[in-house]
């Protein structure tokens, strides 16, 4: 059974053991989100809800919303905007990059996939562009799920995500921010769309691999 | 927004003055700065003082015009106070709209002197729902080292004291002087790592967690209370310190207020 | 605030709207009630009607503006024109500016803004009907929209006003009693800490009558807690719906 904290709401007394969501005052352990307490490993409150917070090595989903030579300026869905600086591609074809011809690489609204490259103290994110992964273009579409759901739909070592692959036959990726990539057949499009809005309504509760898989095979069936 | 700007370092080092016991002018932690006050000042308000409270300064103009009355209210006169913090006072203050600390410095004081009882609003009616006075408490800040909000409500009690009804000019014919039923005094405080100090320099309101103003009337009783500050304080300092305003207007009021009337 | 002989606000050891001294309005609450914001709460306090918003943390602008150590709370509260009898005139006035600040620092004590430097977290609160009390109406509903939110805090802030009323020193003031009462005490607390984190009064009250009136408002925030708490508890055991949303916007 899973156990619903609200900030403030006091989980463990094991303070050793305090991880994300929660913080320690005089020993004890309290929750500082609105989510569901793991306490598997460090003892840990999973928030409903929340921003994306960029830590380095992430692979997340960004939008150009910028060019300010050297860089591309993108949101990826945090509080923070990011950047690509010039750098990261200017090998490609060999040839350098010019002043005013950055929008000819990357234009403005580009999606793109990109690995957290370093976050400084003052929240200035350097970003790695992931080349060999193409966002937006062809058939797709990209949505968006608090970033606390994505391990749910990844879930464990893969399998949750896995099973959606095979069952909906679509391309899908998950970045850490959220921001889902969904390729394929429109009508398959729409099925993992749907699921991913199951996992992510019922991310708290139990057994919900079971269920997501009885559901793709009764959508199966009924095909 | 003071809190912000100031440096860590001003912080620390009154900090550490209070935990040694000291304040950076010397005071003890519940003595206010040396006060002056000046009546009737300004010939073209009707009223006016000028208040300092050690290098605070702040003036006060009452403005009496004849205007009409709120519809909900046909029969009382009604009372505007407006606060300016003109950038002349502060490298802080900046030009244009009234902004959040100028607006809580009006409303804090307007709301003494209107919890009291101090202006009796039916005495300014002229002619029912038709012609009222219009009275205008205007706070210019002159200086400001901290604790505005004292030295405003206390010009602003000494202004109506002495406020002389412009009949004449309005071609009206009527009582000379305004009656001031009341002295509410505004007291404040700021909390800084648990210690309680009186009349805060601009130095201590940015290194306090939390400030409270206690106005409290001849009588003893509160006539307006206001937390600013973004900390929570518990109940039983909230309680002292609401002792203590109340303790300190008494005296101020003694050697300020009671004029023969 | 006048005195208004005619009114019996006190009759026998009951109020005009015939709650005891010590009783709240009827309370209702809802969380996640809108879906473009990042968290949201409606909030029925008696008459009132309140809904807040929150977005973020985001990106803080204008950027001179920025905490380079911690996110910047900007809270506003408005009331739509048709909250009152008397059409209020749309936009923000010196009221609504004064109120904005005050619940600003109500809720600075417990959001832990320096998980997010520089960015802000933005609180819209509108009033859509007002019957006395929706400062403290608005300061619960973001309270909660905080939390449905997901922005990290140490506990909620319950807010409730108390008030003097026929010589009586009563619970949360309705439309009535606030505007022929002899006092209105507001105040904000972390109900689990008993810490206070706004307190404003205007009126007269003595001094024992403020610190009855102040223990009688800290009693009335650990119900509200109560209140809050259950509705975000059920929330989710309700199997609300989350947010699935096209990305790109």
């Amino acid at each position: 059974m899973y156990k619903i904290v609200i900030p403030g709401d006091f989980v463990s007394d094991d303070a050793k053991r305090a991880g994300e969501g929660t913080y320690v005052e005089e020993g004890k352990v309290y929750a500082t989100t609105y989510g569901v307490v793991d306490d598997k490993g460090d003892i840990r409150v999973v928030a409903f809800n929340g921003k994306y917070l960029p830590t380095r090595g992430d692979v997340v989903i960004g939008k150009v919303i910028e060019i300010s030579f050297p860089y591309w300026i993108v949101d990826i869905a945090s509080p923070y905007e990011a950047r690509i600086h010039m750098s990261e591609i200017s090998t490609r074809g060999g040839k350098r990059i010019e002043f005013g011809d950055m929008n000819t690489i990357l234009d403005l609204d580009d999606l793109v996939a990109v690995n957290v490259l370093n976050v400084d103290a003052l929240m200035r994110i350097d970003l790695g562009l992931k080349e060999d992964l193409q966002i937006g273009r062809g058939n797709g579409r990209l949505i968006e799920v608090p970033p606390t759901k994505v391990p749910r739909i990844i879930g464990r070592k893969g399998s949750m995500i896995r099973m959606l692959k095979d069952k909906c036959n679509c391309f899908i990726f998950v970045a850490k921010n959220g921001r889902i990539w969904i390729k394929g057949k429109t009508k398959d499009i729409k099925l993992a769309s749907e699921v991913i809005l199951m996992i992510t309504n019922e991310a708290h509760t139990s057994g919900l691999t079971d269920r997501v898989a009885e559901f793709l095979d009764s959508v199966k069936t009924e095909r | 927004m003071g809190l912000e700007i100031m440096d860590d370092v001003r912080k620390d080092f009154v900090r550490n003055m209070l935990s040694e016991g000291d304040r950076e002018d010397g005071r003890g932690f519940r003595e206010y700065r040396e006060i002056s006050l000046k009546r009737d000042i300004m010939n073209k308000a009707e009223g006016s003082a000028c208040v300092k409270l050690g290098d605070t300064e702040v003036l006060v103009g009452a403005k009496l015009e004849v205007g009409s009355p709120f519809p909900d209210s046909p029969t009382e006169g009604v009372l505007i106070t407006n606060a300016e913090l003109v950038p002349l006072a502060s490298p802080e203050f900046e030009s244009g709209p009234p902004n959040e600390k100028s607006i809580q410095l009006a409303r804090v004081v307007d709301r003494g002197i209107r919890g009291s009882g101090v202006i009796d609003l039916g005495k300014l009616c002229i002619e029912e729902g038709e012609k009222v006075w219009i009275l205008f408490l205007d706070i210019h800040v002159l200086d400001n080292n901290g604790n505005l909000v004292d030295a405003a409500a206390l010009g602003a009690i000494a202004a109506l004291q002495n406020i002389r009804v412009p009949n004449e000019k309005y071609g009206l014919t009527g009582e000379e002087t305004l009656q001031v039923h009341d002295t509410p005094v505004a007291v404040t405080m700021v909390e800084i790592d648990g210690t309680i100090v009186v009349d805060p320099t601009c130095n201590e309101e940015n290194a306090a967690t939390n400030r409270l103003t206690v106005i409290s009337n001849a009588d003893g009783s509160l006539s307006g209370l206001q937390k600013t500050g973004s900390y929570g304080m518990k109940e039983e300092t909230i309680v002292e310190m609401v002792e203590l305003g109340i303790e300190k207007a008494g005296e101020i009021r003694e050697k300020f207020l009671n004029v023969p009337s | 605030m006048k005195k208004e002989g005619e009114i019996e606000f006190i009759k026998d050891g009951k109020r005009v709207d015939g709650r005891s001294f010590d009783e709240l309005r009827n309370i209702k609450i809802d969380v996640g009630v809108l879906k473009r914001a990042d968290g949201s709460c409606y909030f029925e306090l008696g008459n009132n009607k309140v809904l807040a918003a929150v977005y973020g943390p985001r990106e803080m602008h204008p950027r001179h503006a920025q905490d380079a150590k911690m996110a910047v709370v900007k809270f506003r509260y408005n009331m739509a024109p048709f909250s009152v009898d008397d059409r209020k005139r749309p936009g923000p006035d010196r009221r609504s500016v004064e109120i904005s600040k005050v619940s600003r620092e109500a809720l600075d004590p417990v959001i832990l803004r320096e998980y997010y430097p520089k960015a802000a977290i933005e609180v819209y609160v509108e009033i859509l009907q007002s019957d006395a009390g929706t400062r403290t109406a608005g300061i619960n509903a973001a309270s909660v929209a905080l939390a449905d939110a997901g922005v990290p805090m140490r506990d909620l802030v319950s807010s409730v006003a108390v008030g003097k009323v026929g010589g009586e020193i009563v619970l949360d003031l309705n439309a009535v009693e606030d505007n022929y009462g002899e006092a209105d005490m507001p105040i904000a607390m972390i109900a689990r800490r008993n810490t206070i984190t706004a307190l404003q009064m205007d009126g007269n009250l003595t001094k024992d009558e403020f610190e009855k009136g102040l223990k009688l408002a800290m009693k009335a925030c650990q119900q509200i807690y109560e209140l809050q708490r259950t509705a975000l508890i059920g929330r989710y055991n309700k199997g609300e719906s989350a947010k699935l949303k096209d990305s790109g916007t």
